[in-house]
């Protein structure tokens, strides 16, 4: 426990202080700014277009970050050698890999949670009226990223960091459209195509069904017990994305 | 010869050990290690010397449990990893850390508690010579620097078997020098050291013992004083027979003269050899 905690601490350390991070973040905080301008060229809209542009700058943000930083991360301490000093250490291959998740979730609790924070300051301030929905939607939001991020460390432990960033971007596009499959499968469709869309449903993270930024602009109303499900379903697929990760990391030699 | 025969001792020792990996598509295999026997006594500067491709990082790789053995036996009488250090060959550290947070991260690996790692932090610093650079990021760091914090990290636990790859290899003469002379402090403490070397000249000054690998297999294995018995004319001299000179118009008999080793072991089958770095599959 004391090495995931030390190599969760190192990876905040090393990832909050790269210049990378900090010109990403300032970029989607002009982002966000840019709303408050689309805002006031929707007449009488200039709050909700202001928190919708932002959250999905959230978003957006949100992920590159996760997709990039997470395979760069893995991959290059593989790739350089740095797991070496660490295996050759009292360092479990697991250990390696939650803590390494665990250190980028909190990297991108704070990114993901300042710029929510900073959204919800905007919308204070200038936006006729915040929404605490504003703070909930960032904090699912949150755990969409988080799903990438172990996505993306899965896959930089079998493939090289640009092609795990790309497979974890897949997957959150994806992950927006899976919903859709199973829609489809049900329209005349034989039972073999029920029967796929049923795997590729499950296998594929269900992004949607934990996305209430039309709740947050008040365009719709939300079944949190729906939305609780789910979120305990991107769990589960965490926990699942990083045993394999550990299982490969373990059958590595290096 | 030492690095053959089973005696007591042993702080490491190989028996028989050889390693196949298997690479590409289609998984063609590829033998690194042909049987290895290799022994280190405690308090040696061991230097393990070969051409490029000959398994030296795969043996201490092996060693330290990186990879797994294919056959033979591997006895690290050390076993638990708390004493062993280790510097793998051109190693990438945290660029955003310092000299001091990395050596404090890597003694909290061990489960120092804060005053131990400050205290070992501070000590390794000052016996490297970083006392100075202590709180600046390592990408600021030059290349002999990160060496020797390099070394610095893998004393962080105290060990008494210290395994360094190619510790030498793209530092200049001053950085050379200041590696050499932590290594040869290292011996004066008593500990035991394992390293692997192309710069001839260091292994003579540095080391008590040596074995030369080639072709997965270790030709030869004695003291620096029966190296240099053997060829009076120096360290490179000798090694350039034991391993023979594989250019174009050098012949097999010069290749072949070993002293204690049988011709064929040394000119080895030309099977292709995975090269450092190569990722196996």
């Amino acid at each position: 426990m004391n090495q995931v905690a030390a190599i969760a601490l190192n990876t905040f350390r090393e990832t909050i202080r790269d210049r990378v991070l900090t010109v990403i973040v300032l970029f989607a905080l002009v982002m966000i700014v840019a709303g408050l301008w689309l805002g006031s060229i929707s007449l009488e809209q200039q709050g909700r277009m202001m928190k919708d542009f932002g959250l999905v700058a959230v978003t957006v943000f949100g992920v590159i970050v996760a997709a990039f930083i997470a395979a760069t991360l893995v991959r290059k301490e593989v790739e350089k050698r740095t797991v070496f000093v660490l295996f050759s250490k009292p360092v479990s291959r697991a250990a390696f890999v939650v803590g390494k998740f665990l250190g980028l979730a909190a990297t991108l609790a704070a990114v993901v949670g300042g710029m929510g924070l900073f959204l919800f300051v905007l919308t204070l301030l200038v936006g006729g009226g915040a929404s605490g929905m504003v703070l909930v939607a960032t904090a699912l939001i949150y755990l969409q990223v988080l799903t990438v991020v172990a996505v993306v460390v899965f896959f930089s432990t079998v493939t090289s960091a640009i092609l795990a960033s790309m497979l974890g971007l897949g997957v959150f596009v994806a992950g927006q459209l899976s919903h859709n499959v199973l829609s489809l499968s049900r329209v005349g469709a034989g039972a073999i195509t029920e029967a796929v869309s049923w795997v590729v449903f499950v296998v594929i993270p269900n992004f949607n069904a934990v996305d209430v930024k039309a709740a947050a602009v008040g365009e719709m109303t939300v079944d949190w017990g729906s939305v609780a499900l789910w979120a305990g379903y991107l769990v589960a697929y965490m926990a699942v994305a990083l045993a394999a990760a550990s299982f490969v990391m373990r059958r590595k030699e290096f | 010869m030492s690095p053959t025969s089973p005696e007591a001792q042993h702080l490491v020792s190989l028996s028989g050990v050889t390693k196949t990996v298997h690479v590409g598509l289609r998984r063609r295999p590829v033998t690194i290690l042909r049987g290895v026997d290799l022994a280190v006594e405690h308090g040696d500067v061991f230097g393990l010397i070969g051409p490029n491709g000959a398994g030296k990082t795969t043996t201490v790789k092996v060693l330290l449990g990186l990879m797994a053995p294919s056959g033979g036996s591997v006895d690290l009488r050390l076993r638990g990893l708390g004493a062993v250090g280790y510097l793998p060959e051109n190693p990438y550290f945290y660029d955003y850390l310092s000299g001091r947070e990395f050596l404090s991260f890597c003694a909290r690996l061990f489960g120092l508690g804060a005053g131990e790692r400050k205290a070992r932090a501070d000590r390794l610093l000052r016996d490297v010579g970083l006392e100075a650079a202590a709180d600046v990021h390592l990408r600021k760091y030059s290349k002999g620097m990160l060496q020797r914090i390099g070394i610095a990290q893998a004393l962080i636990n105290d060990p008494h078997l210290v395994l360094l790859d190619e510790p030498m290899t793209g530092l200049d003469p001053i950085g050379r020098l200041e590696v050499k002379r932590i290594i040869q402090r290292l011996h004066d403490e008593g500990r035991t050291v394992l390293f692997n070397s192309h710069i001839l000249a260091d292994v003579e000054e540095l080391c008590t013992r040596i074995a030369v690998m080639k072709g997965g297999r270790i030709v030869w294995g004695g003291t620096v004083a029966e190296a240099l018995t053997d060829s009076p004319e120096g360290l490179e001299a000798f090694f350039m027979r034991v391993v023979g000179d594989e250019r174009p118009g050098v012949s097999g008999d010069e290749r072949a003269r070993v002293p204690g080793g049988e011709p064929d072991e040394v000119a080895g089958d030309g099977q292709p050899e995975v090269a450092a770095g190569e990722t196996p599959s």
